[in-house]
């Protein structure tokens, strides 16, 4: 059993101050939830008591007594295990070497125990088995698996350390419900058998249904904890915004649909994981795809995007045929998408802001000098039109939040405005204010005539923005929700019923 | 999300290139195995074969000494040098204790030794000091070569005969090249399976993540150098061996053709994924398209030029096999 305390945690990265003063008191037998929007410090605040980032001032107790956490090394043999947001997987290797890596069991001291290894890993990962999904086993390399996927390994992973005291930072960004469930149910088991375990989430419901505690940061330090039972949803988004009005994107009643000419029509297209998708998103629309995950909402919309092979069917984009063979050409013919996976699809990491809002006005116009004075007069007005913080337009793109990243990934499309915007899972892992603020301009884009496709893996999300809600089950649209059938109910059934 | 591509479409080739990623350059082998004895049908005799093996015998122990390095994203361009250092020492070590069979194991204990230390610099500069891995290990190499050129300045000293006439020789009728080629093999199947050698592949897929899983990612990478040094060390052995003298700039040119015979060999440079094996198997295919060149009757002056086009062809070829398998 292990109590753990921090007390004035303190992490500044140059002159960006990442965690100011951050306080948690984690006892035995508990969730406790961390809330707080993108970039205000939950994750530094995980990281000190892992023992992957060194705090510059604070003190960290456990059962009272004050310890130095030094490493991840330091972490595991105080009985500190984590799950790491960006995931600590190595794509190469199996499985079962990823969950039992940071002990990997070893006979006559310098060789790896396969049978033990086998054994331990098939335990472990036989907990998920029948929500894992297709292609998932002990001796698939991780790179052959789906983001959720690999976010099950990296919870078994943190499972496997069988320490007293676990941290999830966002577990289930990328899962589906059946997943989340399961997941929940090992958490409800552990939390008997005294482990105290600390779990970050966006999701509101996740939050109140399996959390004992919750504890908000804002701007990098603690501001309020309670237990679960003392507060409610909209309490913890006034903590977490502060002074600044609670938003909600739940709460808004999407503008109701202008009809018009159809900016995009599909008609029976085909490809790897989906076939006969055909719908019209009209101007001004905002199309809806709903359904657990990967069922082949992002590959249909990478497809039309060029991004993905599609060996049927045809696509025409403001009544002009349009099969983009690669990305570049989809940009040419005035389509935009924006990927939740911002790693792989959206920034230029490392490269400055500026560089990553202006690559398809580059593309578009087919320049070939950057005049970096005029480009940023051009970027100004879409990254202020969304909101996004930044100190200076040449700082590079990871040295913000993720919220403020997918912001300039989104302000780049609002240079030169498309005709179609495709939306893949747009918010993950993004705080609820700057979703708010997406959602907002989605929506007045949309006033403006432009046509949208929304995927989102949060139901909530879909059903107080898409005028129309089509659900994919298995790599086909099985049910077509509009007008008053866009109700909670209705999508759980049609996304969970056989195709 | 659901990138259906990546997930479906396991043909029964592309499983066994993921269960055996040196399988392309399997074949490659056996294509040149092939080309050479339409060429010459003699270069497939018994002894033709004995002649490559102790020829290029050095260039598989350098193959793969720099596999371990490749394995943890990290290079080492000074494996060269080592053995160039290493082939000077056991020489005049050799020459100083008296040229008995007493002092020949004596100078290769020692040689060995001296590559284990090189080894250790260099995964004391590389990990240790945070340098850049090409850049520190260019450095080190000149400075090793420059301490082989102070151990002895000119080529020629000659080894003793007892040592180049076991490396040369046979016992029971095989040729000791066999005997030293089959302990390798062992040796090379008990590191495999050592923890270890997971630990460096983790470190060479992601440097961020082994570390956050707790992995001592510095001391595996210094243990990847010390494996370099070591290995180094005995391709300088099997060179002393084949050309019975000592050489300050012997191993200088080894080091790039050791970092193609570990890619030949279907290991990814940037680290994280392959196999010892097909190093070894990189080395030979290297050691056979010199043996073709020379086969098909090359003029002199194009030789190196026909060397370095069959080199890329054989990448390609690699490429191409594992490519089609996966699509």
């Amino acid at each position: 059993m292990s109590e753990l305390i921090v007390r004035g945690a303190r992490k500044a990265y140059g002159a960006t101050v990442a965690l100011s003063r951050g306080d948690l008191h984690l006892k035995p037998g508990e969730v406790h939830v961390l809330i707080g929007s993108n970039g205000s410090g939950k994750s530094t605040l995980c990281k000190i008591v892992a023992g992957s980032v060194k705090p510059d001032a604070g003190e960290v107790l456990l059962d009272g007594k004050p310890v130095t956490i030094d490493g991840p090394r330091a972490a595991r043999a105080l009985g500190i295990g984590i799950f790491y947001q960006e995931l600590s997987l190595a794509a190469r290797r199996t499985v079962a070497e990823n969950i039992l890596l940071p002990a990997m069991p070893v006979k006559g001291g310098i060789f790896v125990d396969r049978t033990e290894l086998e054994e331990r890993t098939a335990r472990i990962i036989a907990e998920f088995q029948d929500v894992a999904g297709e292609g998932f086993a002990a001796d698939v390399t991780v790179d052959r698996l789906r983001a959720d996927q690999r976010q099950l390994v990296e919870i078994m992973k943190a499972l496997a350390s069988e320490a007293p005291i676990l941290i999830f930072d966002e577990p289930t960004s990328a899962l589906d419900r059946a997943q989340v469930d399961r997941f929940f149910e090992i958490l409800s088991r552990l939390k008997q058998e005294g482990r105290a375990m600390v779990f970050i989430s966006h999701r509101m419901d996740e939050i109140f249904s399996i959390g004992d505690r919750v504890t908000v940061i804002r701007d990098g330090a603690t501001v309020a904890s309670s237990t679960i039972a003392e507060t409610n949803a909209d309490e913890v988004i006034r903590q977490m915004v502060g002074e600044r009005e609670a938003l909600s994107a739940e709460s808004k009643p999407p503008v109701p649909a202008t009809a018009g000419e159809p900016k995009l029509s599909v008609t029976n297209l085909n490809g790897a994981g989906f076939r006969d998708v055909s719908f019209t998103v009209g101007k001004g629309e905002i199309l809806g795809f709903g359904g657990l995950h990967g069922q082949g909402q992002s590959s249909v919309l990478r497809a039309i995007f060029g991004a993905l092979p599609h060996n049927a069917g045809t696509i025409e984009v403001g009544g002009k045929a349009c099969a983009a063979r690669t990305p570049a050409e989809a940009i040419r013919n005035g389509i935009a998408y924006v990927s939740g996976d911002r790693g792989r699809d959206g920034t230029l990491t490392g490269r400055p802001i500026l560089e990553n809002v202006t690559p398809i006005h580059f593309l578009r116009n087919r320049l070939h000098l950057a005049r970096t004075g005029a480009l940023a007069t051009l970027a100004d007005a879409p990254l202020k039109a969304l909101k996004t913080k930044f100190q200076d337009i040449g700082q590079p793109v990871n040295s913000l939040s993720g919220g403020n990243q997918q912001k300039v990934v989104i302000a780049r499309w609002l240079i030169d405005r498309p005709a179609l915007l495709l939306l893949d899972d747009p918010t993950k892992g993004i705080d609820l204010a700057a979703k708010s603020d997406l959602f907002q301009l989605i929506r007045s884009l949309a006033a403006e005539g432009m046509g949208i496709v929304l995927y989102s893996s949060e139901d909530a999300e879909l059903l107080a923005n898409a005028d129309r809600i089509l659900v994919f089950n298995s790599g086909v649209v099985t049910r077509e929700l509009q007008g008053d059938d866009r109700t909670r109910y209705n999508l759980y059934h049609a996304a969970y019923e056989a195709a | 999300m659901s990138n259906a591509a990546t997930q479906t479409n396991t043909g029964g080739l592309g499983r066994l290139i993921r269960r055996y990623p040196f399988l392309p350059a399997l074949i490659i082998l056996v294509l040149l195995l092939a080309l050479n004895g339409i060429f010459e049908p003699r270069s497939l005799s018994f002894r033709s074969m004995t002649g490559l093996i102790s020829t290029y015998l050095a260039l598989m122990m350098l193959a793969v000494a720099q596999t371990y390095v490749v394995f943890s994203g990290d290079i080492d361009l000074s494996a060269g040098s080592i053995v160039s250092l290493v082939n000077v020492s056991v020489i005049v070590l050799m020459q100083k204790w008296g040229g008995d069979g007493f002092a020949v194991i004596a100078a290769c204990l020692a040689g060995a030794l001296i590559g284990l230390a090189c080894g250790l610099i260099n995964g004391i500069v590389v990990a240790g000091l945070r340098l850049q891995a090409i850049v520190a290990t260019f450095a080190t190499s000149i400075f090793f070569t420059g301490l082989a050129l102070t151990v002895l300045p000119v080529a020629g000293t000659p080894a003793p005969e007892a040592y180049w006439t076991t490396y040369g020789g046979r016992f029971f009728g095989i040729p000791f090249v066999f005997y030293a080629v089959a302990v390798v093999a062992i040796l090379l199947a008990i590191l495999m399976r050592m923890r270890l050698t997971t630990q460096m592949l983790a470190v060479g897929d992601d440097q961020q993540a082994a570390f956050q899983s707790g992995l001592p990612v510095t001391a595996i990478r210094i243990k990847g150098y010390v494996f370099c040094g070591l290995f180094a060390a005995l391709a300088a052995l099997c060179i002393t061996g084949d050309t019975a003298s000592g050489d300050p700039l012997v191993g200088g040119k080894m080091t790039l053709y050791s970092v193609a015979a570990v890619v030949l060999g279907g290991s990814a440079l940037a680290g994280g994924f392959g196999t010892v094996t097909g190093s070894l198997i990189g080395a030979l295919i290297i050691g056979l398209i010199n043996a073709l060149v020379f086969f098909v009757g090359t003029p002199s002056e194009w030789q190196n030029f026909v060397q370095g086009l069959a080199i890329l062809l054989a990448l390609m070829t690699g490429i191409l096999v594992s490519r089609g398998a996966r699509a």
